[in-house]
């Protein structure tokens, strides 16, 4: 219990190997909600569907079992616990991979098939709760260079908050690969081939992966400043 | 003078899961439950029996059974399933691990 106290900091504990990741699952594990609900999703989303050779395109997990996992750990936890799994600081890259993991991404994120940019966003606002989650992504996490923070009203609470909202719905973000410190976020589709539509598609997606709003709000939270910021 | 040993009940312990001895290798830390303490106030006359055949009684009819002449602090139930994420990256789940309930049985 003494860790658990200043687990918000990363590298506390003197002498173990700093990740604060897994810092950030022990404070899970030790709390009866959070385990209960991360084992939940973790095992759905990990769980391979059973093999019907029937269906030669299948996908390895239950995807739309694992996504309703997802949303209700987020919604269910407090953010005090869930945030630290998602968006801890990493020193290296053991660290970096868990944390990208974190949303068991093979089965929530990634899809056999990578689809437009565009069309992931149509498939998304067919989808009442997607829409509104979306709308709020943009809302919250739209970059603006009127602020100190790039973010609208220095508010990297409201942008995180837009982000976990969108995970676990049909534009699931994650990071796009195990750097520590380079953070890159994206969604699992591509503008290539798109056409006429291209600048379209590139708008939308960068809205993710070239967003100075969202890395400065991920970055503050692993480095634990959001205590000045946030509430 | 003996130190009066607690009752039987639930205990817990801070772990990694590799210390759990299941041949796991993560750094994760789970709380571990268990049971431990005595059983002397749950005693039935069938324990009292067991406890004199076995210092004389199946002798002396001839036989050499083993038998527990006491009852056990022992869970009754389990926790849910667990899941971690290992040193290598993959998910794993495990089930009854740690204790949810400690009975005299």
């Amino acid at each position: 219990s003494d860790s658990s106290l200043s687990k918000m900091s990363p590298c506390s504990e003197a002498g173990k190997p700093c990740n604060p990741c897994l810092d950030a699952a022990k404070a899970c594990n030790l709390n009866e909600t959070c385990k209960r609900l991360r084992s939940a999703y973790n095992s759905i989303c990990s769980k391979a569907t059973p093999p019907q050779p029937s269906l030669a395109n299948q996908e390895p997990c239950s995807r739309k079992r694992c996504q309703k996992a997802l949303r209700q750990f987020f919604e269910r936890v407090p953010w005090e616990l869930s945030y630290p799994l998602l968006f801890c600081s990493c020193p290296d890259q053991a660290c970096a991979e868990r944390r990208r993991r974190t949303i068991v991404p093979s089965c929530s994120h990634q899809e056999r098939h990578k689809p437009s940019c565009l069309e992931l966003r149509h498939i998304c606002r067919s989808d009442a709760l997607c829409r509104s989650r979306l709308a709020d992504f943009h809302m919250n996490c739209q970059m603006t260079s009127h602020t100190v923070t790039s973010c609208p009203h220095d508010n990297y609470h409201g942008c995180l908050m837009s982000y976990v909202g969108l995970i676990g719905s049909d534009v699931t973000p994650n990071y796009s690969d195990s750097s520590p410190s380079n953070i890159t976020i994206s969604l699992w589709c591509t503008c290539r081939g798109t056409g006429s539509q291209e600048r379209e598609c590139d708008a939308f997606h960068r809205d993710f992966t070239h967003n100075t709003c969202l890395k400065n709000a991920i970055q503050s939270f692993g480095y634990g400043s959001e205590g000045g910021t946030l509430l | 003078r003996a130190r009066r040993q607690k009752p039987c009940s639930l205990r817990e312990l801070e772990l990694t899961v590799s210390e759990l001895g299941l041949g796991y290798e993560s750094d994760e830390t789970v709380l571990l439950r268990y049971c431990s303490g005595k059983c002397t106030a749950h005693r039935h006359n069938y324990d009292i029996t067991m406890e004199h055949m076995m210092r004389t009684g199946f002798k002396k009819k001839g036989r050499k059974d083993k038998v527990s002449n006491g009852p056990c602090c022992r869970p009754t139930a389990f926790e849910n399933d667990f899941s971690f994420l290992d040193n290598k990256s993959r998910y794993h789940t495990i089930q009854n691990v740690s204790a949810k309930n400690c009975g005299c049985v």
